[in-house]
């Protein structure tokens, strides 16, 4: 590599142009695969990076006869809007925090999981209990907000004459603020523990076992087994899938919150996904709201990159 | 992780959306080829035929869950042989409906028309301002004799849809049947008959009154089930109530007018008592606790159920079968003896219900094509259907036949059925809405309707941004708050927060506006 770099200054245009004819020759030799990967890129560039070009109607306002180029340009307009907007605090803070939550409550369950999933010696139980806790992840959002309303409902909800059977009065769950993002984050760990515990019960069964067998020698109780030798051994695989969940950070759950959402819960179930969708879509400010959006975007991608550049420095694992 | 395809599918369809409508517009809009062309098929001024050559147009329009499809609607197939004209409806459901309109404007792929669209004023102007949606004004002078009969008879109809630049847009539903236009209050007369009431003259009356059927047992089956009071999901009660508080909904939005000044009454305090008013209700569930969850079709059982005690409906038609059980009152006289039908929709009733955009090659034939449906005899074929299969003449008016109505499909073949359908709505055609029993509901009404009625004004387009912009936060807040306020979950110690934070909202400088647009309408 180094006497590379030497030749490379010594010779640059010479050296370049003798790798980029041998690049030249490996692809006509493999062009087949280079075919192959043709799909994913035209993917990438058509529904990835050419609506990139829409986003500039946030800097304009967007009239649909006169097109994304043909509208004028008003600079920061929407984006000052948005800032001095009513909303802009509680649709911030609902989206950070309902993400946050989620994070810190659901990310560790499904590594408990998987860590319980591997320590239990029954073959049969360890796949009933996969299996149990897996199933509710292939339910459609629509049916599982349908179950919640049936769960919760005020009159005729299991979990309301359970608490009535013993003396409580009724809680209108799904109308109360205070109880959404418990409701959300709840139901969203019960449908989806067992799909994400999955990569780490794989990521489980790649540890040596002549590791454990040596750590069994020497004493270690199941507690330490797991604490030294399971946890380290999959450690990069959680890093990894933590940058993957801070990657779509700010967007999580939108189908979800907006059929929970009604008026009397908004105070917490109002975020940045929602507000873009009734706004821009129902009423028609397309401009405003691609602002919004590019917004949302931003602060997840900032969020993406110190994540990133945090798992480098402690644990030698990131994504770049 | 698999979530994200959601999220990607979503994400890219909107902003592909977005990207199509630069396309579209790039590659030359359709209007520039019309021009160019000159359409082959020529109107007929007068008489049917409306065309020599048959003609398709592309219409995009709302189904509503009662309603079967439209190409198999007896209107639209006698009419196509009356016209020569072939319309291919492009339905879609009512959930969802706003969000497909507004794509379809976004990404620029516009049908010939908007049938039963409900466009709203905004709307119609910004799609009529960059081109979208044609002015309408000459069309209708030259090829819609009917509808134009109606504006002479109806100034009103005239303003509520022209622009200060003197463009109309859209085409409103039309309702001289004055039945038509209110929600009426009807009252479980078996109920107070056995419970020995008489009907609530005052709000405090109806608070009694919807206390002995909540505790009285009144369908005397020993259990608690009845429902003193409901309404439509959200606020629909707020407007329905808000008559007793002195509370106007004029210019179709929360506004009082006081000589001739425009008073937008979110914040005072006679909007105070009437949530007070609602609040006390719901906490002592004589109003429905499904109020903010329910779906229509929930409410609409409940009417039928014969199990509700008090609730609001134009006609009698969701509980026909044991209709003789209720009737309609007077609304109640509040704290201060306001005594009002503040709910009460202008002539245009169904703003918006048709319009014809910039692609549609033949405006002049589709102005006479929706022309038709504004005289008794179009409006007789769009509600009613076929004679002698779906209805008969009985001294020149129109009733459904008995053994028609008994298979239950009366909805299903018309347009109508649902609401927002382009058509005029009079006494002639009314024989199933207002039959004797709606009739009397309306006349304890009558007394009380307010002395004009001043439908939503048009704003010019720049003001009409500005309106958007306004209301989109303010309307988002009231409704919100308002809810809370009935519901319970916030306190009116908060009023005082309430009132700032609509101030904050600049809820003056939307009262201008509207007073602006007022005093243009009157001059």
């Amino acid at each position: 590599m180094k006497s590379a770099q030497v030749q490379a200054t010594a010779a640059p245009s010479r050296v370049s142009a003798r790798r980029g004819r041998r690049i030249w020759i490996q692809m006509v030799k493999r062009y087949d695969l280079y075919l192959m990967l043709l799909v994913p890129i035209a993917w990438y560039l058509i529904f990835h990076y050419g609506p990139l070009y829409g986003l500039q109607i946030a800097f304009k306002n967007f009239n649909p006869a006169k097109g994304i180029i043909g509208s004028g340009w008003v600079g920061f307009d929407h984006f000052e809007r948005f800032f001095d907007s009513y909303y802009f605090g509680r649709l911030l803070w609902n989206t950070l925090s309902i993400n946050l939550f989620s994070l810190l409550i659901a990310f560790p369950i499904s590594i408990v999981l998987a860590l319980i999933v591997n320590e239990i010696r029954s073959k049969s139980f360890s796949k009933l209990l996969q299996n149990i806790t897996f199933i509710p992840h292939f339910i459609s959002v629509v049916v599982i907000v349908g179950i919640l309303n049936v769960f919760l409902s005020p009159t005729t909800g299991p979990i309301n004459s359970l608490i009535e059977a013993f003396g409580g009065s009724p809680i209108r769950f799904l109308e109360e603020a205070g109880w959404f993002k418990t409701i959300f984050i709840g139901s969203n760990i019960w449908q989806n523990m067992g799909w994400q515990s999955i990569i780490y019960i794989a990521a489980l069964s790649g540890i040596n076992p002549q590791l454990y067998e040596a750590a069994k020698m020497d004493g270690a109780s199941r507690l330490r087994r797991v604490w030294h030798i399971s946890l380290p051994g999959i450690v990069p695989v959680i890093v990894i899938m933590l940058i993957l969940d801070i990657g779509h950070f700010m967007d999580i759950g939108f189908e979800k919150i907006l059929l929970m959402q009604n008026n009397l819960n908004l105070e917490a179930s109002d975020v940045i996904s929602t507000f873009v969708y009734t706004t821009g879509i129902l009423k028609g400010e397309y401009s405003y709201t691609a602002a919004i959006g590019l917004f949302n975007s931003v602060i997840n991608l900032t969020l993406l990159l110190l994540v990133n550049r945090f798992a480098r420095k402690m644990s030698e694992t990131s994504l770049w | 992780m698999y979530k994200l395809w959601g999220k990607y599918a979503l994400s890219t369809a909107l902003v592909s959306a977005l990207l199509l409508s630069g396309c579209s517009s790039n590659s030359g809009s359709g209007t520039d080829a019309k021009t160019a062309e000159p359409s082959e098929a020529t109107v007929n001024e007068t008489g049917f035929p409306l065309t020599k050559e048959p003609v398709t147009l592309n219409m995009f329009t709302r189904i509503a869950p009662l309603n079967g499809p439209f190409k198999d609607m007896p209107v639209f197939q006698d009419y196509e042989k009356m016209s020569n004209v072939h319309v291919n409806f492009t339905e879609a459901p009512t959930d969802g409906f706003q969000e497909k309109k507004n794509l379809l404007f976004a990404s620029n792929e516009l049908p010939d028309a908007f049938y039963r669209s409900g466009i709203t004023p905004l709307e119609a102007t910004q799609y009529g301002a960059v081109g979208q949606l044609i002015p309408l004004e000459d069309l209708i002078d030259k090829y819609a004799p009917n509808l134009k009969s109606l504006m002479e008879q109806y100034p009103e109809i005239r303003s509520a849809i022209t622009t200060p630049e003197g463009h109309i847009y859209a085409i409103p539903g039309i309702v001289t049947l004055a039945a038509a236009r209110t929600d009426k209050k009807w009252i479980n007369e078996a109920w107070l008959k056995k419970l020995g009431l008489k009907e609530p003259e005052t709000t405090d009356e109806l608070y009694d009154v919807l206390v002995a059927f909540r505790d009285k047992d009144p369908n005397g089956n020993g259990k608690k089930d009845e429902i003193p009071m409901t309404a439509r999901a959200g606020l629909a009660v707020v407007n329905l109530m808000s008559g007793s508080f002195g509370l106007d909904q004029q210019l179709g939005y929360n506004i009082n007018l006081e000589n001739d000044k425009v008073n937008i009454w979110m914040g005072s305090e006679k909007n105070k008592e009437l949530l007070m008013y609602l609040n006390k209700l719901y906490k002592e569930k004589l109003l429905d606790p499904e109020l903010f969850s329910q779906k229509e079709a929930q409410y609409l059982a409940k009417q039928g159920s014969g199990n509700a005690g008090f609730f609001f409906d134009q006609t009698n038609n969701n509980f026909l079968p044991i209709a003789d059980q209720y009737v309609g009152i007077a609304p109640p006289a509040g704290p201060h003896g306001d005594r009002l039908q503040a709910q009460t929709a202008p002539v245009p009733r169904d703003f918006g219900a048709f319009a014809i955009s910039s692609v549609n090659k033949y405006p002049e034939i589709t102005m006479r094509w929706i022309d038709y449906f504004y005289s008794d005899e179009g409006s007789t074929l769009l509600r009613f259907g076929r004679e002698g299969e779906h209805y008969e003449l009985k001294d020149g008016i129109p009733y459904y036949k008995e053994d028609f109505l008994k298979t239950d499909n009366q909805p299903k073949i018309t347009p109508y059925a649902g609401g927002g359908a382009p058509h005029l709505i009079s006494d002639k055609v009314a024989s199933y809405i207002n039959p004797p029993q709606v009739q009397e509901a309306q006349k304890k009404l009558d007394p009380y309707m307010p002395k004009v009625r001043y439908a939503a004004p048009m704003f010019d387009e720049k003001t009409a941004q500005e309106v958007n912009i306004l209301r989109n936060d303010i309307d988002k807040y009231y409704e919100e708050q308002s809810t809370k306020f009935i519901a319970g979950a916030l306190s009116f110690d908060k009023w005082d927060e309430f009132q700032s934070t609509l101030k904050k909202m600049q809820i003056d400088k939307l009262q201008e506006l509207y007073q602006a647009a007022y005093d243009k309408m009157e001059k």
